[in-house]
């Protein structure tokens, strides 16, 4: 119950600040505090994580966006020393196309998340996972083959809930101890497990579109003298 | 008294109870360990920079005697108390030689006082903050620049496990999962501090400096990151504990010299992992911020780099973090290359047997020492190495480390597949 309840009002604050530093990002005049606002959030996403389980995921979270990503924006935009006036106020366009993309967004998120467990009920997500997986968070060392054949209407979506619970699966015989020590870092393997086998394809595509933009980069930047 | 302990009983029986006192003191054992060892190793620096140019450092200051005496009074009460004590006349040799070694006005410790004297001086400073500055993010910035380190040692682990009667004690404050990753995304957010100093300031020099730093630690970040893949492909986990103690099991991973370090495959790892040893340590350099890789604040360019405009505990801030981002960086490379806590040769498995609480003490023990071997390995490198140039240390991280830590992550794999 201790847990539960610490869990559902971290969840809440964490997420609260997210929106509210999501709000700062648009609303900040000045473009160095929307960056700031912008890591700030990133942040908060990286502790709901950590609040599911989701260690492995939530310091990922952290060390490219927080860490790199957003600081080389930081960087631009200190360089570039935009004044709080400088910046225009942009054209009725302008804002057709940005409502138009968060919607989609927006639409393409909402039809995600009614998917996942207690959307339908109205209660918190995590508290409904919990509860619905016998009170074990993602990953859990402690989950058992049942659980996560419980776990099987999501199964099309989310990866399966534990890898001891794999481990059982693949061999029942096996204790449910051994099969806990057998997977020292459930987190990490099972996101490993998950990007090389079931989701391999989206991942090779979609680091070769990195590849593409990585070189996209070096063609813009290198300057090609004729002499 | 049975009153007191059956409370005690209870308390502790209870789990959440029982997990977070334990919590508590290894937080506050850690935090103490830390913050002694920044202001130790700003002495080790300064008394191994005076060894290395052949001059004493500071070595005077000792604890002050005049504490113990009566305001004003210009008698060197103690050193009269303590000869009349033993009944030694004033005009005697001893006391004499006493006065000689100023026994009379302090007690020596090798100048270790020295550095919180400094502290001292730099807290009764005045504090100027100039009026062009961004308020908000000039003081913001030490503090991002001072706390992830702390933060960061969090999963850094100072001895193995204790068994008592109210459960397990592992001795790291968060076990987590993620070990040396946490290490990396929490020390890597000082960056913002740089960064935000150098803007704030609203000035040039710090502005160059902030962006140098940004643009080091980024580059080097990556090479960091990759060069760990090899240890992390041989030990098969991330959880800094169970690291430490397959190094006490099996060899350090610089030292294979017991266990299954002895098998041919141990051995040719050897060869990747002295890669990964050498690539990681440097970027622990530059990620430190200091000399040869000290771009961001280096004199002959940037004045003093992006704490220019800084002063009083706000630039000690800056100081103290410098010093902190060094001690963990230490630490890490203790933990990953040279066997944390482990004693080594199977001592922890036979001292474990014979008294838990034993085994652990020296295990710390053991840990302190190999980490202020490191600092002053760390001291010796900036005081012997001149400074880079910038477009050197660009050209290092991205052209030379990051493909070295490619290659060598595939050299690792096909050690790993072909030597049995």
């Amino acid at each position: 119950m201790f847990e539960s309840s610490l869990c559902q009002i971290l969840f809440y604050l964490l997420a609260a600040i997210a929106v509210l530093c999501a709000v700062g990002v648009v609303a900040f005049r000045n473009p160095v505090n929307s960056a700031m606002c912008m890591a700030l959030s990133f942040a908060m996403v990286a502790a709901i994580f950590f609040g599911m389980g989701a260690q492995f995921l939530g310091i990922v979270q952290l060390i490219v966006y927080a860490g790199a990503i957003l600081v080389l924006f930081l960087f631009v935009v200190m360089m570039l020393d935009i004044h709080d006036e400088d910046k225009s106020r942009g054209s009725y366009i302008h804002a057709a196309i940005g409502v138009l993309i968060a919607g989609f967004f927006a639409g393409l998120t909402i039809n995600i998340s009614l998917g996942l467990p207690g959307a339908t009920s109205g209660t918190c997500p995590v508290v409904t996972m919990c509860d619905s997986f016998g009170e074990l968070l993602i990953g859990d060392a402690r989950a058992t083959s049942e659980t996560a054949v419980a776990a099987a209407p999501y199964g099309g979506s989310l990866p399966e809930l534990s890898a001891a619970a794999a481990a059982r699966m693949e061999n029942p015989s096996i204790s449910e101890a051994d099969a806990a020590a057998a997977t020292s870092i459930p987190d990490v393997k099972l996101l490993g497990k998950c990007l090389f086998t079931h989701y391999n394809i989206p991942f090779v595509i979609l680091s070769f579109a990195l590849l593409s933009g990585t070189v996209g980069a070096v063609a813009l930047a290198r300057k090609i003298r004729k002499d | 008294m049975d009153a007191i302990i059956d409370w005690y009983n209870d308390l502790m029986s209870n789990e959440i109870w029982f997990y977070l006192i334990h919590t508590l003191l290894k937080l506050v054992l850690m935090f103490a360990v830390i913050l002694a060892f920044v202001v130790l190793s700003v002495w080790i620096e300064r008394r191994v920079a005076g060894w290395i140019q052949d001059r004493p450092g500071p070595n005077r200051a000792g604890l002050p005697l005049f504490l113990l005496e009566r305001f004003g009074s210009k008698e060197k009460q103690p050193l009269k108390n303590w000869l009349h004590f033993f009944g030694i006349p004033e005009s005697c040799w001893i006391a004499k030689l006493c006065t000689w070694l100023r026994l009379d006005r302090e007690i020596p410790c090798w100048g270790l006082i020295q550095p919180c004297l400094d502290g001292g001086k730099l807290f009764l400073k005045q504090e100027t903050t100039p009026s062009y500055v961004r308020k908000f993010y000039f003081i913001l910035a030490p503090m991002l620049v001072l706390g992830p380190p702390l933060v960061a040692a969090a999963v850094v682990p100072f001895a193995s496990e204790v068994n008592t009667c109210y459960g397990n004690i592992s001795m790291c404050v968060a076990q987590l999962d993620i070990g040396p990753l946490w290490i990396f995304a929490i020390s890597g957010l000082s960056v913002y501090g740089l960064t935000l100093a150098g803007w704030s300031s609203n000035s040039k020099f710090p502005f160059l400096g902030g962006l140098r730093a940004t643009a080091q630690l980024i580059s080097y970040e990556v090479a960091m990151g990759l060069s760990i893949i090899p240890l992390l492909m041989m030990f098969g986990t991330l959880n800094l504990q169970q690291i430490v103690q397959f190094q006490a099991d099996n060899g350090w991973t610089l030292l294979p010299l017991w266990g299954e370090g002895l098998s041919w495959q141990r051995w040719a790892m050897m060869l990747p992992l002295g890669i990964s040893f050498i690539v990681f340590v440097t970027c622990v350099f530059a990620e430190a911020n200091r000399t040869p890789f000290d771009m961001a604040e280096c004199e002959t360019d940037l004045v003093a780099g992006y704490h220019a405009e800084y002063s009083s505990m706000k630039f000690a801030s800056f100081f103290m973090g410098e010093y902190a981002a060094m001690v963990i960086g230490s630490a890490v490379v203790v933990t990953l290359f040279l066997g944390g806590w482990s004693i080594g040769f199977g001592a922890d498995a036979a001292l474990a047997a014979y008294c838990d609480w034993l085994a652990v003490l020296c295990q710390f023990c053991m840990f302190i020492v190999k980490l202020l071997a490191f600092i002053v390995f760390f001291v010796w490198v900036r005081w012997t190495l001149p400074r880079f140039r910038w477009d050197q240390v660009m050209k290092l991280g991205w052209l030379y480390f990051l493909e070295i830590t490619v290659a060598n992550i595939f050299l690792a794999a096909a050690v790993l597949y072909f030597v049995k």
